[in-house]
């Protein structure tokens, strides 16, 4: 079966994130708990600060699947909604069907790193 | 209607206030509400800017009082509720800038049409909102609005006459600024809270954040150490293949500016109704928790530190950020080390004023998480989770609270009270429902430190 990751609403008030980090690869298994990527999101479009009120927040799984396509890079802009990635059960699954149902994943608040796009790259 | 009955209209006059050895000189008064625009007691609803001017010939040298604070200013408020007549007219052009008018105690400005009752003390007598700018540098020089431009430190004090204002400084981040100075920056909404004397100074945290071992070394910083810094970034600036650019030269010189002061041990001239006082060092030292960040930048010849948000670093041209770069090293901070640095500065504050700390401390919760196991993720957590991070932090502050004097503005708890989501979106920058509650919060911390409390 195929499960799509779309980028959630982690916060009410914002329009998008940015992927800071990305540790998964395709075609690799990952297993409950793998770390799938980093995102930044910046709230600055939502309220007038002079600091930006960027947050970062890591994405793990919460099911064992494979990673079957990428559809993002680091650093690059995503909006709600937007299709991130597929996942299926089987390595060799064909993914010409449509996604039953999104991937099982938490999400948790974390400290700015050097592995961010934000603050390293930009 | 019944309410409205007994209202009565009075007159609202500046009332006295003095300087020592000098005249007093303002500006046309400018606005800040509509006519007949109905104003709460203590809100400031005008404003004029100010002069001094010596009154004889100076005996010595010596810089008179002010003499750093180039913004000097004073907002009025009614002492009583009531609906503001006769505002809206102003003189306008540089009449309204420049100090054109002696000071005169029983000038009327407007009118308040008030239930207060006439024979009240001092009612038709406005509250004057001191405030006073230390420019960044004298091309700051902004003309509109309540202490406008850029400024190292700005001030503002109520202080009726023998009154002794209790003084806070604030040196935080963004969860104390917009507690302390208010959406106008100018203190409005903190002295509407605060009635009693108290006088609010506030640092920005830029160029450098007031974390603690930036604030350590300020204190002990001693002359020649701040000449060698000087004389260190001169070097490198000399020394560059890459021209300096505007930016650096600006973004060096603000930076020399901060590293040489040290605003624990400022003391500060007032203004007051019956002459010029000078007080000692703040009372009271308002820091973030939020300011302690994990890692921070350490010169690897002259010790020092500095700590630069990201956001703020763009300020700087090529020479400096190579700078940044190549002259610091970058020491990792556990909690331990915060905790020490954190001590350190307390004691040193104890040494140096005497000054109680208030110290925000760190929402610690986020409903925008959604952890079901925390197997995936490495110890030491606090090392990559924020919320628990921010646990830490706050127990590190009780456990501190049980040796030092230090206040805890608990904004973890009062953000869980009122809704993180709503008021606290993004953990560090709060509603405007939120930095209500923490001013009066601090306020109540400020109370045991008045000189009438001392002696009960």
């Amino acid at each position: 079966m195929i499960y799509a990751f779309k980028l959630p609403t982690i916060n009410p008030h914002m329009s998008g994130a940015r992927i800071e980090c990305v540790y998964a690869e395709p075609g690799k298994p990952l297993k409950n708990g793998s770390k799938l990527f980093d995102l930044g999101v910046d709230l600055s479009s939502a309220f007038a600060q002079e600091c930006p009120p960027v947050s970062f927040f890591r994405v793990v799984l919460r099911e064992p699947v494979f990673l079957r396509k990428l559809n993002v890079g680091r650093g690059q802009l995503c909006e709600i909604g937007e299709l991130i990635a597929l996942f299926s059960n089987e390595a060799d699954e064909s993914l010409s069907g449509e996604p039953v149902r999104d991937i099982r994943f938490a999400v948790a608040g974390i400290i700015h790193h050097e592995g961010l796009w934000t603050g390293n790259v930009a | 209607m019944d309410g409205e009955r007994g209202l009565i209209e009075l007159p609202l006059r500046l009332g006295p206030l003095c300087a020592d050895g000098y005249n007093i000189f303002r500006s046309g008064i400018r606005w800040l509400i509509q006519p007949g625009q109905y104003c709460r007691a203590n809100q400031i609803f005008a404003y004029c800017n100010l002069s001094l001017e010596a009154t004889g010939i100076r005996m010595s040298g010596g810089l008179p009082p002010f003499a750093e604070e180039m913004e000097l200013q004073v907002a009025f408020a009614p002492r009583a509720a009531g609906r503001i007549l006769g505002a809206g007219a102003e003189r306008g052009g540089y009449l309204s800038i420049l100090g054109v008018d002696g000071w005169d105690a029983g000038a009327v400005i407007a009118h308040s049409e008030t239930a207060a009752e006439p024979d009240d003390v001092d009612v038709e007598r406005l509250r004057l909102l001191m405030l006073a700018g230390r420019r960044m540098t004298e091309l700051a020089d902004v003309h509109s609005g309540l202490l406008p431009g850029w400024h190292g430190r700005t001030r503002g004090w109520w202080c009726d006459e023998g009154e002794r204002p209790v003084s806070l400084l604030s040196l935080g981040v963004c969860d104390a600024t917009g507690v302390v100075i208010g959406e106008r920056c100018a203190f409005a909404e903190m002295f509407e809270a605060a009635t009693a004397p108290t006088q609010m100074i506030f640092v920005p945290d830029r160029p450098l954040v007031p974390a603690a071992p930036v604030l350590i070394d300020q204190l002990e910083r001693k002359p020649a150490q701040a000449q060698a810094i000087a004389a260190d970034m001169h070097r490198f600036l000399s020394d560059s293949t890459v021209t300096p650019t505007a930016e650096d030269w600006m973004v060096s010189g603000a930076l020399l500016s901060v590293l040489q002061r040290s605003p624990i041990q400022d003391a500060y001239n007032l203004l007051t109704p019956s002459g010029t006082v000078r007080t000692k060092p703040a009372d009271a030292v308002l820091l973030s928790l939020s300011s302690e960040s994990q890692s921070i930048l350490r010169h690897k010849s002259l010790g020092y530190h500095v700590h630069i948000m990201r956001h703020h670093q763009g300020a700087a041209g090529p020479v400096i950020r190579a700078w940044l770069a190549s002259a610091f090293e970058t020491v990792k901070r556990s909690i331990d080390d915060i905790r020490g640095d954190y001590v350190r500065l307390l004691d040193a504050i104890q040494t140096a004023t005497g000054a109680r700390a208030l110290v925000i401390n760190r929402m610690s919760t986020s409903g925008h998480e959604d952890i079901s196991s925390y197997v995936s993720f490495d110890a030491p957590m606090s090392g990559t989770l924020s919320s628990i991070a921010a646990k830490e932090h706050n127990l590190m502050l009780h456990d501190l609270a049980e040796h030092r004097d230090l206040a805890i503005i608990d904004v973890d708890a009062i953000a869980v009270d009122l809704g993180g989501a709503e008021h606290l979106p993004d953990g560090i920058h709060q509603s405007g429902l939120i930095q209500a509650a923490l001013r009066v919060e601090i306020l109540h911390a400020l109370e045991d430190l008045r000189p009438e409390t001392r002696l009960k």
